[in-house]
């Protein structure tokens, strides 16, 4: 437990360090105490994650915190893990990502200090059981990482992006800090240990409480309808802090729904049906929106969006298994979960690495002006490509290996007695499946119009991987999605002691039918490859001798040399947004001169998020109409505000001479 | 034993399958036709061939076809042949199986927009919004199934589904329906797509291909017809019951499938291609009688009437 605090103290002081350190090596700076710390922490919480004990720590502190316990259980450990991984790659990735920032002589100081501050934090997040310390270091969190964001603040759009992610974050904060309070006044103390005699009932009031806290814990997940800042925040941020952010920050929100689950004991089956549905619609809402963007980075928000979905849906199905006293169903639900958390992790830090790569290197986020990137960026170029395949959940990679986890229990739930699971597993079932293929719409979008082809705007500087800095932590994580890929029983190894620890009374032995499906998928997975390779490797035999000729596309009639005349992830995305229409609202304005033959047009879509234009911005008129009936206090007039200090003295006259 | 060669027999028969639907065309048009094994001698020539790879592609264009006949074979081995079963079978392998179909439907939609070609990439983007009808029409297919025999691997699904009694004939039909709906998709056959027309505006899976040739065409071809094959097995396994002694079950097995070509034949000789706009329309079809299915079977197992 110590060796925890020590590493998060040790990734702190790395960023004051950085600060102390000429400009060049301040990355390096960082990343040399980030890796120090990766000795200590990681043996630590693998340990935990894999004998399944429990850390204590306890910390006496002034009040009003008092005693504080620091907790290490299996679940922490294994987000302690991502975590840690996530804050060591990130500033390698940085190295050479802010080396931008460097040369337009912006100084990377903030950078890295925040980075300290972010990581830190969020380790001390995951292990923290006390109400009032846990907000601390959770707004720690969100302030540091609000900085991280606002990092290029010279830019009207990163500082409007900036500040609404802190305003969604204290939105979010305002209904943990109700849920908190609330919850220990009826425990009668600040302890975590404390909550769960006051969560475990199945009255309004435990229902209410879960509520409130799946909101606050939701806002930072990116549950819709709470899911707007994501879309903002990812694109406006340097991108080692975008992948993260999406890989790790918003895990904490799910984390925080764990804990709060671990708390409840057996879930109301209301709470498990309203997960699940949140879920259902969010992963749907997600890859909808995810399929309608061109900007890549906002492309892959809403997928993160998406990906929160499907891990919801997972602790939906688990807490329906516990719900309905299924143990089975709760364990591959949960599972599911939990792998989708680490899988996440993986694919989304490489695609937004990846995006990062583009964006260094032709200063363009919007995909509609890429493409043919494939050829100057050979590496970046396969790892995006392998992080799409993962993220669409096709075998080889680890994605498949949660989803299948997910759809197991969904499935499962089908031979419950129960008419209204049955429909929902159905619907869910089903659900997943589309969200499946609308992720893979929107992958072979991003990756096809990014990548492949011609470029469609000509890039001024040719792209180059020189940087090997970016590279690495793609190379790292692919490694690891193909691990899990082919090898998926050392998740269930990895992750056993987690979901035994969520779902009570769990028998190892239940295991055993998962590790043989598990094995299967594997020899599977190992011949495929071998399969395919036979069959790439028979075309090459036969066409070793004959003439391989190169040509020009033929496309009913040659390519000309440019790619103006190609088809842009606009248009892809168009027959199916048509389908969908009602979901992703578009704005097309169309500016030409109204006469026959105009001599210059131009034409622009838009698309609106549903939520936030339906949801949030009636709300929020309805917020600022109620406080303006307050304005008057502020009336900007003189006399006005002296008279204020004129009653406030006389007020204070009155109360101090009336007490005596 | 009996299997593998039940195996080898389904890999070779696909070409010829679809040759039986150009004979059922061609027969049906009052002329004579190609002969049925006509694929083969295509498959064969292309093999023989050379090719011609655009300057534009990457890596990405060459592989494609390799991994698309490989997922679609393991598809394949997923699949139980009645009363003999599967090569490969685990509790959700029906996961498995959907998702080596849309890893190849993946690749090759890469592939398509590798050659920088807008044509090719009409035909990529409208594979992948209609895949995201037929994948989730096909997930209820399955979940139907699943809540009918409360079994989770195709093997067992197949194995119990034909020994449920009552009701099941109207959800069988409504599946099959469905299913053969999913088959004229996936195998871009008409009312859907129109293998025949390589130059027009309005197909779907033929444009994605244009710019292959020599042995990764004739990959491609294959992979077609197999995945047309693959979805008449599922249809077959639908049908044939599972109590029957192993040479009769396989023989009506081979019937059922052989009439399912022949079916796609005769649709094809009734309707003309749809438009495009009407091609969402025919496949959310397959959605309504998989969810009728699932309604009619969750209601006689709630119902009361069991």
């Amino acid at each position: 437990m110590t060796d925890l605090l020590f590493g998060a103290a040790l990734i702190f002081v790395g960023g004051i360090a950085a600060m102390f350190v000429p400009e060049k090596a301040k990355a390096w700076a960082f990343v040399l105490f980030a890796a120090v710390a990766q000795f200590v922490i990681l043996p630590a919480a693998l340990k935990v994650l894999l004998n399944g004990q429990q850390l204590a720590l306890p910390l006496f502190l002034s009040e009003p915190i008092g005693e504080a316990y620091l907790r290490l259980d299996p679940l922490a450990a294994l987000f302690v893990i991502v975590t840690s991984a996530g804050s060591f790659l990130t500033p390698i990735y940085s190295i050479g990502y802010m080396k931008m920032y460097h040369d337009r002589g912006m100084s990377l100081s903030s950078h890295f200090f925040f980075l300290g501050v972010m990581s830190a934090s969020m380790l001390l997040v995951e292990v923290t059981q006390n109400a009032i310390l846990f907000i601390i270091v959770w707004e720690m969190m969100s302030t540091s990482s609000f900085f991280l964001v606002a990092f290029e603040n010279e830019n009207e759009e990163v500082r409007r992006a900036s500040l609404y992610y802190f305003i969604a974050m204290q939105v979010g904060v305002a209904f943990l800090i109700a849920a908190f309070a609330w919850t220990s006044a009826l425990s009668g103390s600040l302890d975590f240990n404390s909550f769960s005699s006051v969560l475990d009932g199945h009255g309004s009031v435990a229902i209410l409480l879960f509520v409130l806290f799946f909101i606050g814990f939701g806002t930072k997940a990116g549950f819709v309808p709470m899911h707007t800042w994501l879309p903002k925040a990812h694109p406006a941020s340097p991108t080692g802090v975008s992948a993260l952010m999406s890989g790790v920050m918003i895990k904490t929100g799910i984390y925080g729904i764990l804990r709060i689950l671990l708390l409840t004991g057996i879930p109301d089956y209301r709470l498990a049906y309203g997960v699940f549905f949140v879920s259902l619609i969010t992963g749907i809402y997600g890859i909808v929106n995810s399929i309608a963007q061109d900007d890549i980075k906002r492309l892959l928000a809403y997928s993160s969006i998406e990906n929160i979905g499907i891990i919801g849906m997972g602790i939906g199905v688990g807490m329906l298994g516990l719900a309905y006293n299924s143990p089975l169903i709760a364990m591959l639900g949960f599972f599911g979960a939990l792998l989708h958390i680490v899988n996440h992790f993986t694919f989304k830090s490489v695609l937004f690495y990846g995006s990062g790569v583009v964006y260094s290197q032709t200063h363009k986020r919007d995909m509609n002006l890429l493409g043919g990137l494939g050829k100057y960026l050979p590496v970046t170029s396969a790892m995006f490509l392998a992080g799409s395949l993962a993220i669409s959940g096709v075998p080889f990679f680890n994605g498949f290996v949660s989803e299948i986890a997910i759809y197991l229990g969904m499935a499962r739930g089908l031979s419950l007695d129960s008419i209204s699971v049955v429909v929902v597993m159905l619907l869910g079932f089903a659900g997943l499946a589309f969200i499946g293929a609308m992720a893979l719409l929107s992958f072979t979008k991003v990756y096809g119009i990014t990548f492949l082809g011609l470029p469609r705007t000509e890039y001024h500087a040719t792209p180059t991987e020189k940087e090997r800095t970016l590279l690495l932590p793609m190379v790292v994580l692919t490694i690891a999605m193909l691990a899990i890929g082919f090898f998926p029983w050392l998740a269930v190894e990895l992750l056993m002691n987690v979901v035994r620890e969520l779902v009570p009374g769990l028998p190892a032995a239940q295991f055993t039918p998962v590790l043989g499906i598990f094995r299967t998928i594997s020899a599977i997975v190992i011949g495929l490859a071998a399969v395919t390779a036979f069959f790439f490797g028979l075309r090459n035999f036969l066409l070793r001798k004959r003439t391989v000729g190169s040509y020009k596309t033929w496309d009913c009639g040659y390519q000309v040399g440019s790619g103006r005349l190609e088809y842009t992830g606009s248009s892809f995305a168009q027959p199916f947004l048509h389908l969908v229409a009602e979901l992703v609202p578009r704005e097309i304005s169309v500016d030409k001169e109204p006469v026959f033959f105009p001599m210059e047009a131009s034409l622009e879509s838009r698309t609106q998020d549903l939520s936030e234009r339906y949801i949030l911005k009636p709300l929020i008129a309805l917020l600022n109409k109620f406080l303006n009936l307050f304005s008057w206090i502020q009336s900007g007039r003189m006399q006005q505000y002296i008279m204020y200090g004129l009653v406030f003295l006389v007020f204070l006259l009155v109360w101090i001479l009336g007490i005596r | 034993m009996l299997l593998a060669v039940a195996e080898f027999v389904i890999i070779i028969s696909p070409l010829f399958l679809v040759g039986l639907i150009s004979k059922v065309k061609a027969l049906w048009g009052g002329r004579r036709g190609a002969p049925v094994v006509q694929p083969y001698f295509d498959f064969l020539k292309l093999m023989g061939k050379g090719e011609i790879i655009s300057t534009v592609t990457s890596p990405v264009f060459r592989i494609a076809p390799s991994v698309g006949i490989a997922a679609t074979l393991f598809a394949l081995f997923i699949l139980p042949v009645p009363v003999l079963g599967s090569v490969f079978h685990f509790e959700g392998d029906f996961v498995l199986f959907a998702y080596l179909l849309g890893m190849a439907k993946f690749v090759m939609v890469l592939a398509a927009l590798d050659t920088g070609s807008s044509f090719e990439g009409i035909g990529a983007s409208r594979e992948v919004t209609y895949s995201t009808i037929v994948e989730t029409a096909f997930f209820v297919v399955i979940g139907s199934l699943a809540l009918l025999t409360s079994h989770f691997s195709f093997e067992t699904i197949f194995a119990s589904v034909n020994m449920v009694a009552g009701y099941s004939p109207l959800v069988k039909i409504l599946l099959l329906a469905s299913l053969f709906i999913m088959l004229l998709a996936e195998g871009s056959r008409v009312p859907v797509d129109d293998p025949n027309t390589h130059l027009e505006l309005t197909m779907i899976h033929e444009v994605m291909v244009l710019d292959y040739s020599g042995p990764d065409l004739a990959f491609i071809q294959y992979t077609v017809s197999l995945k047309m094959t693959i979805i008449a097995i599922l249809m077959a396994d639908l049908l044939v019951p599972s109590s029957t002694p192993p040479i009769p079950a396989l023989g009506l097995f081979a019937v059922i499938v052989v009439s399912v070509f022949l079916l796609v034949g005769a649709v094809e000789s009734l309707i003309a291609r749809s438009r495009i706009s009407h091609i969402p329309q025919f496949l959310f079809l397959m959605t309504t009688f998989s969810l009728t299915a699932f309604a009619v079977a969750a209601f006689f197992l709630f119902g009361g009437v069991k």
